[in-house]
């Protein structure tokens, strides 16, 4: 089997940045490929570039196969994919108001005929193709796991976040593809649902499909990839074996971080698969002096969306000083809770009282003002503003100027990014770095009780560290911290004590440790 | 010739102002307020029913007037914007809604006859009036064989002076920096402790105080006032002015505003007024075509 | 009231007596589907009234000057407001949202303003007198043209063309992931609201003896547009509904008071506040609880949750 995609030279720069810096590299036919690298580093951008979505200024495309190469460089999106490269997207393109049989019926639109005159006449005899066509859909949502029966007349907006990626890859695989890119998957899953992902893709694999799988999870990347590339800064530092890979020294210093140290099981063939971990809250001296009261109290809390309950007697508190995870899978509901107490949204039933006030019936500003502040997820930095700028709004409750500006001076020189890229944009500053701005901005707010929700998201490995470091930090100097994350395993290490969510309800409770040796969770968030 | 040239600041100043109440609205809160020439329409028309019908002097009628004007802003949020936001509707709607305001606000004045319903405000129905002689001071001045008129010269300053503030109040401080918080991701802005709903109705009630302003020193300096003043002078023009200048830009809306009105009195001196009419519209399709951002905009990219 | 009356005791009186009435819904419904079309590939443009403005002229002065018979004058008018709303396409489909519906705008301005006014064959300002009309028997191919038109467009939107533009609309960028020519679907979405556009303006001036240039304004735009929107933008039958319902409200208010064009505004308002989608689209009202609403007390209606 020959080279299905060859890429040659392939350069791109943005302005001065040199996105995507002479990478080359060769995808095997019927092999599945691994694109891994820190945010930014250029992996989604070539992804558009061999998808056409940006034109390269320079370097070569080409699509193998039966019948010679083809050039891609610089042509449509839609004349790639009919040309046989289907994509997901990372951030998840679905036709939100459509089917799920329409989004997939829509991904044959490249082999449909063209049927304006039979539509026209809708005689019995014109009703075959339809009903082939629906046939086909069916079969292909069956195909990623849906039930064509319970899903497919069901608009793709109310599908949880799982079966909603499933469902981009139905529509992908409609146009019947010889490459099939998957931009992370499994963003947002627990680890069951990131395992059946991997078998999906194994499948499609058996299958004789060749797939380019970009994601940051290096147990699903190493674990499914025959051959792995590494991005840095546009540019290839690595490519071979997921074995070869993992091992290299430039690879771990840039990306892999300390996860590659404390996961062994991260890479196959590694064997032990019990996940060392330090204990941390042994060095958690200082917090002596424990909790006064009850800060937040929720009980029996329904939130709906329409039709749909998000949220079902979900009943949970907080004491001043603690830190409180919440963890549970994309979709669970954590997001909403979050949302109900910061005031976005009102509970269709149930209670939520912080300190002395009724957050169910309280404006979101006023909320604020009384010191429940949230980062929310994906950050949420104010792009077009400079850091300065957004730092300067995060005290926006407060009247006290001077103690502001002193603050913003301590934040800048304990968070050297603040204090260097001040005046930039903060729009051009990295995932890790946003994130970064986000909790000091937060800090800004004087928060009594600072939600965290899904920090680590979309960051990689070594970020992960890094803002996870920080969240340690704010806590032992006092703040009480509601973190909901998607990651357990780091949540669990760093909280007192943790809910489970999942589907809108609270599923388990403990402290911290516990959760960590309960078998439950362990087999479905933290992986076995 | 310089005389022209005056005459294209002038009136470009009036579109400048016009627009910036556009495109602060646009900019800020992602809404193309169509009432906005209304609002531009009942500022002439406010002045002149307290001059003409209530017997007040100029600058206190026209006080007056800009600041009911902003009152009228704080009707368009409540009546028109708000109900949307709170029922999360997408953006048409909001246009529809100002339609809708800005049809009842004209056939209000256009119905305005001695006798009827609203006769205290308007007593000419469809006509168009000027300000009585004498009840407005106008000196004039002969500088350099350039005729100089007060009420000109006044309009001038005026807007430059306004938008002086503005710019340096949105660049600057904090309330500015919460507007442009709000104008990039509300839901950001609501979780740092902003109240979203303070910021529409602020912005609005500036925005329209702007709009009746021009609409006065639209009505004072040429010699209009009618119902239908707000649609056939400025309305369309407006969304030229930021469109050349970039939307939900301020310094774009200045800049544009003088722009505009100095193509139209070149097209005017060269082509003559039948041109002059249809010069801003295809100044407006070019630039959509050549730089859709206009001038000062920013470049809108999507997030693949 | 009369005006019920009438209708339901003694309907052929009505539709003798208020046919212009009934012509005058039937153009806007025409016109309204063909803002529909565009609207369903995701384009808001305001284009038509331009379009119509070449349909219309190109017919009558077709006929003034011409011998052919009056369909080919109108087969012309559609076809030629088809061309020029492929060349406006040209350069504005690549923008999106309000800057496209700005062009649009600036394109129907200027056609107005710098061609129409400007060029003797069209009578400028004056308008254009056009004796060939016929005021009843103009209403036939209206009449007979709207179902059709109206059936032909919701089969476009089951077959291949129509699941291609639902996509566009919903998500451009996706949708060239899927193999569609994003430009391509566009641009036919573009033309056929501008040959619908053509064709209703030539059958109205069918009806008018006289060709006003001031009907083809931004003005006449957004009025089709809120036909289009209060009627429902989901399928072929919310922008009938919308103009049967918004052409005959002056009428009907006319006989109360001088003021309908408030009623109109008002009527406006409220059905895009507590109907958003359209009068005909499913779905109830929209109700929103005050944030100071206790959370147990019900609120009928499709209760929105968000503060």
């Amino acid at each position: 089997m020959g080279a299905l995609l060859q890429l040659a030279e392939v350069r791109r720069h943005f302005g001065g940045v040199q996105a995507v810096d002479g990478v080359s590299l060769e995808i095997e036919s019927g092999t599945i490929f691994g694109l891994i690298g820190p945010n930014g580093a250029g992996k989604t951008t070539l992804v558009n570039l061999v998808t056409g979505y940006i034109p390269a200024q320079s370097g070569s495309i080409r699509l193998g196969g039966d019948g010679g190469a083809a050039e891609l460089a610089r042509r449509r999106p839609d004349v790639i994919a009919r040309m046989g490269v289907a994509r997901t997207f990372q951030t998840l393109r679905l036709y939100r108001n459509l089917t799920a049989f329409d989004n997939v019926l829509v991904g044959m639109h490249a082999r449909r005929k063209h049927d304006t005159l039979q539509q026209i006449a809708p005689l019995p005899a014109f009703q075959h193709e339809p009903r082939a066509r629906l046939a086909k859909a069916s079969a292909l949502l069956e195909r990623v796991g849906l039930k064509p029966d319970e899903y497919g007349m069901r608009r793709a907006g109310t599908l949880s976040y799982g079966d909603q990626r499933r469902l981009e890859v139905a529509r992908a695989l409609a146009i019947e593809p010889r490459l099939l890119i998957l931009d992370e998957p499994a963003a947002g899953m627990n680890p069951v649902e990131k395992d059946k992902v991997r078998d999906l893709i194994r499948q499609l694999n058996a299958d004789g499909l060749t797939i380019l799988l970009i994601d940051h999870d290096m147990r699903l990347v190493m674990g499914v990839c025959n051959r792995i590339a590494v991005l840095n800064f546009g540019r290839k530092i690595a490519d071979g074996s997921p074995a070869e890979v993992s091992a290299d020294p430039e690879v771990i210093t840039a990306y892999l971080g300390r996860q590659a140290e404390k996961s062994g099981a991260h890479v196959p063939g590694a064997g032990a698969t019990t996940i060392a971990t330090a204990d941390r809250h042994g060095s958690r001296a200082g917090a002596a002096a424990k909790p006064s009261g009850r800060m937040l109290e929720v009980s029996n809390l329904e939130v709906a969306y329409g039709a749909i309950r998000a949220v079902r007697e979900v009943s949970f508190g907080i004491d001043e000083g603690e830190i409180i995870a919440l963890i549970g899978a994309n979709g669970a509901g954590k997001t909403t809770i979050l949302n109900t107490l910061s005031g976005i949204l009102r509970p269709r039933a149930g209670s939520a009282r912080f300190l002395d006030i009724d957050l169910t019936v309280t404006s979101p500003d006023r909320i604020v003002r009384h010191g429940l502040v949230q980062v929310p997820e994906g950050r949420e930095v104010l792009a077009r503003l400079t850091v300065r700028e957004n730092l300067e709004l995060g005290a926006w409750v407060r009247r006290d100027r001077q103690a502001v500006h002193r603050e913003i001076d301590a934040l800048s020189s304990r968070f050297p990014i603040l204090g260097r890229r001040r005046d930039l944009p903060a729009g051009q500053l990295s995932g890790g770095e946003q994130q970064i701005l986000a909790i000091a901005r937060g800090l800004l707010a004087k928060p009594k009780l600072l939600l965290l929700d899904e920090p680590s998201l979309g960051l990689a490995p070594q970020m992960v560290d890094a803002v996870f470091d920080v969240i340690r930090q704010i806590h032992e100097e006092g703040t009480t911290i509601l973190l909901v994350e998607q990651n357990a395993l780091r949540a669990l290490e760093v909280a007192d004590r943790a809910y489970v969510v999942e589907t809108g309800r609270i599923l388990l409770s403990g402290t911290g440790a516990e959760l960590r040796r309960d078998p439950a969770v362990q087999k479905a968030y933290l992986g076995g | 010739m310089t005389q022209q040239l005056l005459n294209a600041i002038f009136i470009g100043s009036i579109y400048a102002l016009f627009a910036v109440g556009y495109t602060l609205v646009f900019g800020v809160l992602d809404v193309l307020n169509l009432a906005h020439s209304a609002v531009f329409m009942l500022g002439a028309v406010i002045t002149y029913s307290l001059v003409a019908i209530h017997g007040l002097p100029f600058i206190v009628a026209a006080v007056v007037a800009v600041f009911i004007c902003g009152l009228l802003g704080l009707l368009i949020e409540f009546v028109a914007l708000r109900p949307l936001r709170r029922r999360n509707a997408p953006p048409i709607s909001a246009l529809i809604s100002t339609i809708g305001l800005a049809l009842i606000f004209v056939a209000i004045v256009e119905q305005a006859t001695p006798g009827t319903l609203f006769s205290w405000l308007w007593q000419d129905g469809a006509n168009s009036v000027r300000f009585p002689s004498g009840a407005v001071p106008d000196p004039t001045y002969h500088i350099a064989g350039v005729t100089l008129e007060g009420t000109k010269l006044g309009i001038l300053v005026t807007s430059i002076l306004l938008m002086l503030v503005l710019g340096y109040v949105i660049r600057y401080t904090q309330v500015g920096r919460a507007l442009r918080a709000v104008a990039e991701n509300r839901r950001a802005a609501t979780l740092l402790g902003i109240d979203v709903d303070r910021i529409f109705a602020s912005t609005l009630f500036v925005s329209s105080a702007l709009g009746g302003l021009a609409g006065l020193l639209f009505g004072l300096a040429l010699s209009d006032i009618s119902p239908y003043i707000g649609r056939d002078q400025v309305e369309l023009k407006g969304l030229a002015v930021i469109v050349l200048g970039g939307m939900g830009s301020i310094p774009g809306a200045v800049v544009g505003g003088y722009l505009l009105g100095l193509i139209e009195v070149v097209a005017f001196v060269r082509f003559g007024s039948n041109v002059e009419a249809g010069v801003a519209f295809a100044a407006l399709f070019l630039m959509l075509v050549v730089r859709p951002q206009g001038l000062f905009g920013a470049r809108l990219k999507e997030r693949l | 009231m009369d005006f019920f009356i009438l209708l339901f005791t003694d309907p052929v009186r009505f539709y003798n007596s208020h046919e212009l009435l009934i012509a005058q819904i039937g153009v806007n419904a025409i016109l309204a589907i063909s803002l529909f079309v565009t609207f369903y590939s995701g384009q808001l443009t305001l284009a038509n009234a331009g379009f119509m403005a070449v349909g219309a002229y190109t017919t009558v002065i077709m006929s003034l000057y011409l011998p052919l018979p009056l369909p080919v004058d109108i087969l012309t008018g559609t076809l030629l407001a088809g061309a020029v709303g492929f060349l406006v396409g040209l350069p504005v489909l690549r923008l999106r949202g309000i800057f496209l519906a700005i062009a649009t705008i600036g394109f129907v301005e200027a056609l107005r303003l710098g061609v129409i006014l400007n060029v003797p064959i069209t009578g400028e300002g004056q308008g254009l007198k056009n004796p060939g009309a016929d005021p009843l028997g103009g209403i036939v191919p209206i009449l007979v043209s709207l179902p059709i038109i109206a059936y032909l467009v919701w089969r476009l939107t089951r077959a291949k063309l129509g699941h291609a533009w639902a996509a566009i609309r919903e998500d451009e960028l996706a949708a060239s992931s899927n193999g569609i020519n994003v430009a391509l679907y566009k641009m036919l979405a573009f033309v056929i609201g501008a040959l619908l556009a053509g064709y209703a303006g030539a059958l109205e001036t069918h009806i008018n003896f006289f060709v006003d240039p001031t009907e083809y304004s931004v003005t006449r735009a957004i009025q089709i547009l809120t036909f289009a929107v209060a009627g429902g933008t989901t399928n072929v039958l919310g922008p009938i509904v919308g103009a049967l319902f918004l052409t005959s409200l002056p009428e009907i208010i006319r006989q109360a008071s001088a003021y309908r064009d408030v009623v109109n505004g008002v009527i406006l308002i409220l059905v895009i506040i507590f109907r958003p989608q359209g009068i005909v689209a499913g779905g109830g009202f929209a109700i929103h609880r005050p944030h100071w609403w206790p959370v147990n007390w019900r609120l009928g209606g499709r209760t929105a949750s968000t503060g």
